[in-house]
């Protein structure tokens, strides 16, 4: 139950958020949008469509990251793409929970995860607030070049690694 | 597509979009993303080290009981957060209680129980593995395990207990038993008068026989019971025992096997198996209840069959049964079966049929009220009855099992022994 409460509360998060956001920069047609994929979401995770969570995750991160490029705030889109990963993920957990019989001690996994998952969000929040407004001035373009080089590996490193597993 | 993927290409996409259009904003938006890929990739177990042991409640089971499975699962290796559970059920069995799926946290050491209870119909089933998935905190890694937690259950055919089976093959085997040997010695029933030799015992004297002619004495000599060989051969062919609508007498020939052979090896024979179907399944034969326990094994694991070759009883290999041993053939029977029967007949093998009525077995279950089922039925019934005839006259001991009937009544009626009264008045 708590899964779902928070599933739902992720989607209006998500959907909401990227419609203010567009609503904002004045493109009242894709605000429509939005919500008719928080209702179809919904309407999915009851039918257990559970595929459809991939599909609502990349759709969430698309829209945030035209969005950006649009320059929209950038605050919602980033709050939206977040409420999409956190719907794609408790949509996951909702269907690894049907799983689990009965007597199977649910509630206590259910209440593991949701703390795990919320402290996950605060801390990409904190630090793509962070990154969003601390701004470096003058950086050299070898330094640049070089962050986005470690960025990448260890983004390749850390991919590998979960893929080893 | 797997979760670390499908993450791992957006936030290149996100990267490669912030550095095409220099906005700081898209690596913002990717930071969430890579923070989930990295609090599981921190949070992973390092090891995965499981073991379980599987206990039934009873290895050996009769049709439809209930038999309780429980599976020990112990985690050897790193703590782990999210295990879904399932336990491989082998096909045919029926779980009745309890659940084989289920998903927990299982800490280092820790240990879990799962226990359910299946029931089944006879065959042999072989429980293998344990399937489970093993999760990290937010299932960004997820890998397969098979852990192996073997287990046997033998679901045996009904037996039920014959108390005397009245066969008369032409040889014997050299060990005391029940069957009639066709050869004077000690015993109990009469077999004949000879000239009475010294170190015969004075209470075989026979005081009338020896008054009438008083030349000599006279004593009685009585005919030596011992154990004979005998093979049953269990008809699985599919188109002696498989009808319409899914209806098969199989189950009923397997019942009148087992039966037999629990009564055979109680008597003391040596007692071997021959599966007749796709294939040959031969039980060496031997004696007591070890053997008992192969031959109801073979039972529990046999199946009807379809193969060319043994489509008819010409291939019957009869080198497997010894010499003018006694054959038992459980089988419904089909026209083309006489032959093979009459030559087993005319090598000097004892053959007695034991038939499951077919025609009685698929009326059972067709409309009676219909004309042409009862014409049908009819005819069939007379060219049944012309084949047992045929049968009876080889001197092949026939009996034609109306399967509504317990077997046990039909074998106490045809082939129980007397009682002494009636078989002194010689009936």
């Amino acid at each position: 139950m708590m899964t779902i409460i928070a599933f739902v509360l992720s989607i209006l998060l998500g959907t909401a958020s990227l419609a203010r956001g567009y609503l904002q920069a004045g493109v009242t047609d894709y605000s429509r949008w939005f919500l008719l994929l928080a209702i179809f979401w919904l309407f999915a995770q009851y039918r257990k469509w559970y595929w459809f969570s991939s599909i609502a995750l990349l759709i969430t991160v698309f829209a945030a990251a035209y969005g950006v490029w649009r320059e929209f705030p950038a605050v919602w889109m980033l709050l939206g793409a977040l409420g999409g990963l956190l719907g794609w993920d408790l949509s996951d957990f909702a269907r690894r929970l049907s799983y689990a019989a009965p007597m199977d001690d649910t509630r206590a996994m259910e209440r593991r995860h949701l703390g795990r998952v919320g402290i996950v969000a605060a801390l990409g929040v904190g630090l793509a607030l962070v990154s969003l407004y601390v701004r470096i001035n003058r950086l050299a373009f070898e330094v640049a070049v070089g962050l986005v080089l470690l960025a990448a590996i260890g983004l390749t490193r850390l991919v590998i690694g979960l893929r080893k597993y | 597509m797997p979760r670390s993927i499908l993450l791992s290409l957006l936030t290149y996409a996100l990267l490669l979009a912030g550095i095409v259009t220099v906005q700081g904003e898209f690596l913002a938006l990717a930071l969430p993303i890579v923070g989930y890929l990295l609090v599981s990739y921190l949070q992973a177990p390092n090891e995965i080290k499981l073991e379980a042991r599987r206990h039934l409640s009873v290895e050996r089971a009769s049709p439809n009981q209930h038999v309780d499975v429980t599976v020990i699962v112990t985690n050897h290796g790193s703590s782990l957060e999210e295990v879904q559970l399932e336990d491989i059920l082998p096909s045919g069995l029926t779980v009745r209680s309890g659940l084989r799926r289920h998903m927990l946290k299982l800490a280092k050491g820790e240990t879990y129980t799962l226990a359910y209870t299946v029931s089944g119909p006879r065959g042999g089933y072989v429980f293998e593995a344990l399937e489970m998935r093993v999760n990290d905190h937010l299932a960004v890694r997820s890998s397969k395990v098979r852990v192996q937690a073997k287990g046997r259950l033998f679901v045996l055919p009904p037996v039920m207990r014959l108390r005397h089976i009245a066969i008369q093959p032409r040889r014997t085997r050299v060990y005391a038993g029940t069957i009639p040997a066709r050869a004077g010695g000690s015993g109990t029933e009469f077999f004949g008068v000879r000239e009475y030799q010294p170190g015969d015992s004075p209470h075989s004297i026979n005081w009338r026989a020896s008054a009438r002619y008083t030349d000599t004495l006279y004593a009685n000599e009585y005919q030596q019971d011992r154990v004979a060989d005998v093979g049953i051969v269990l008809d699985g062919r599919l188109r002696t025992n498989e009808f319409g609508r899914g209806h098969s007498l199989f189950e009923y020939s397997v019942q009148a096997a087992a039966s037999l052979a629990d009564a055979l090896l109680s008597q003391g024979n040596r007692v071997g198996l021959l599966l007749y179907a796709s294939f040959l399944g031969w039980t060496f034969p031997g004696y007591g209840k070890i053997q008992r326990e192969r031959i109801l094994h073979a039972l529990a694991n046999a199946k009807t069959g379809e193969s060319q070759v043994f489509s008819d009883l010409e291939h019957m290999p009869t080198r497997l049964f010894p010499p003018e041993s006694q054959i038992v053939f459980v089988s419904p029977l089909v026209e083309d079966d006489l032959r093979p029967l009459v030559q087993l007949r005319a090598q000097g093998y004892g053959v007695l049929v034991i038939s499951p009525n077919p025609i009685k077995f698929e009326l059972s279950y067709l409309p009676t009220s219909n004309p042409t089922v009862d014409i049908a039925w009819r005819v069939i019934q007379m060219e049944r009855l012309l084949l047992l005839q045929k049968l009876q006259r080889a001197n092949i001991h026939v009996l034609d099992w109306d399967v509504t009937e317990p077997f046990d009544l039909l074998v106490k009626r045809r082939l129980g022994r007397s009682p002494a009264w009636l078989r002194t008045i010689g009936r």
